[in-house]
């Protein structure tokens, strides 16, 4: 076993408190403009948190030195059964691959922590793949073309939804699988 | 202002308030617009109106001065050069063609006035139909549905997301016939 396969198995997510309010921020400056719900009004501390409003729960993904690699929120989650997950990773491979092995416990977080039918996903196309496991249960609905600049090409962006139908038939197929 | 030969589509006035009010107050749409049949009261009625919006228009039919519908122009993203728009037509015009021509008017203005490159809606499942001649004549696009998306009215229904792209708009033979006309016929 390598040091870092060591350091990984310690790694682990937890619910988001304020003080990883810091963290969030150096994200989205990491990421910029990536993170779209706070990058599109510019980076202005004040104005970084007031976006923060619409936030329903976050949680952290931290590595084996308990180091938060990356963050999930889900917004606009209402009265109409739907919610908006949002999860992004430091830029670096370790960051990133800590981020696609737990979203698959963090988007079944997300349905049992609310009650969601549907949960959307935004991202760019040149946005890196977090969702790992769960990349492929999301379908896109809506793709929005040429929607902004990113690092000088006019990137498009879609929306994506995993039903909770389509969950729950990839977390049984996924336990009759591990079944002995 | 643009002038038609039917219409004016013009800034709104705190005077057009009240009628703003009736046609959003229509029994027959409540529940499938904006406030979903909880109406402000009519003193909240004009912060509720101008929430994350920018700019609302009114369509006046030019016979008549009355006005037959309004669009907002809401929620601008300056950064990545879109905004978002809404149509609501007076229930006794629906049909009429005159807020349709309130729509072409309000995308000259908005991609002439305004530094976006695309302007998208959101409608109801209920309401699509209205954009169906601009999508089957050109320069609006339907980027996706999303299914099952709001509760409405105790049902769920789809919300259509429509767009209209600027460099679509400006070379499309609809806007050239509506500055066609429009030129001709004031």
């Amino acid at each position: 076993m390598t040091n870092e396969q060591e350091s990984d198995a310690a790694a682990g997510w937890r619910l988001a408190s304020a003080s990883d309010i810091p963290f969030v921020y150096e994200l989205v400056t990491r990421v910029d403009p990536r993170w779209w719900r706070f990058s599109k009004g510019g980076l202005e501390p004040a104005h970084v948190l007031a976006s923060t409003q619409a936030i329903a729960a976050g949680v952290i993904v931290y590595n084996g030195g308990l180091q938060p690699v990356a963050c999930a929120i889900l917004t606009d989650a209402g009265t109409s059964g739907t919610g908006t997950l949002e999860y992004f990773a430091l830029p670096d491979e370790s960051a990133q691959a800590l981020a696609r092995a737990f979203a698959p416990a963090i988007v079944n977080a997300a349905f049992k922590g609310a009650t969601i039918r549907r949960l959307y996903h935004e991202r760019f196309e040149g946005d890196p793949q977090i969702l790992g496991e769960m990349a492929d249960l999301f379908e896109v609905e809506v793709t929005y073309p040429r929607f902004a600049l990113v690092g000088g090409t006019l990137e498009t962006r879609t929306i994506s939804v995993l039903s909770r139908e389509r969950l729950d038939a990839w977390n049984a197929q996924t336990l009759e699988a591990m079944a002995p | 202002m643009i002038t038609t030969a039917r219409i004016h589509l013009r800034p709104v006035l705190p005077a057009d308030y009240l009628r703003l009010y009736e046609i959003e107050n229509d029994p027959a749409t409540a529940l499938t617009w904006r406030y979903r049949g909880e109406m402000p009261s009519l003193a909240g009625y004009e912060p509720a109106l101008w929430k994350q919006t920018q700019q609302i228009m009114v369509v006046e039919g030019r016979d008549t001065g009355v006005v037959v519908g309004y669009l907002q122009l809401h929620d601008l993203d300056l950064r990545a050069g879109h905004g978002w728009f809404s149509l609501y037509a007076g229930p006794e015009h629906r049909g009429s063609g005159l807020v349709m021509e309130g729509l072409m008017a309000f995308t000259e203005w908005a991609f002439g006035e305004w530094p976006i490159r695309w302007l998208y809606a959101h409608s109801f499942e209920h309401n699509v139909h209205s954009f169906e001649s601009g999508l089957r004549r050109g320069p609006a696009q339907r980027l996706g549905v999303l299914r099952e998306r709001m509760l409405v009215d105790g049902a769920l229904t789809d919300v259509h997301v429509i767009g209209i792209d600027r460099d679509a708009w400006i070379p499309s033979p609809l806007r050239r016939r509506f500055n066609l006309l429009r030129n001709r016929r004031i």
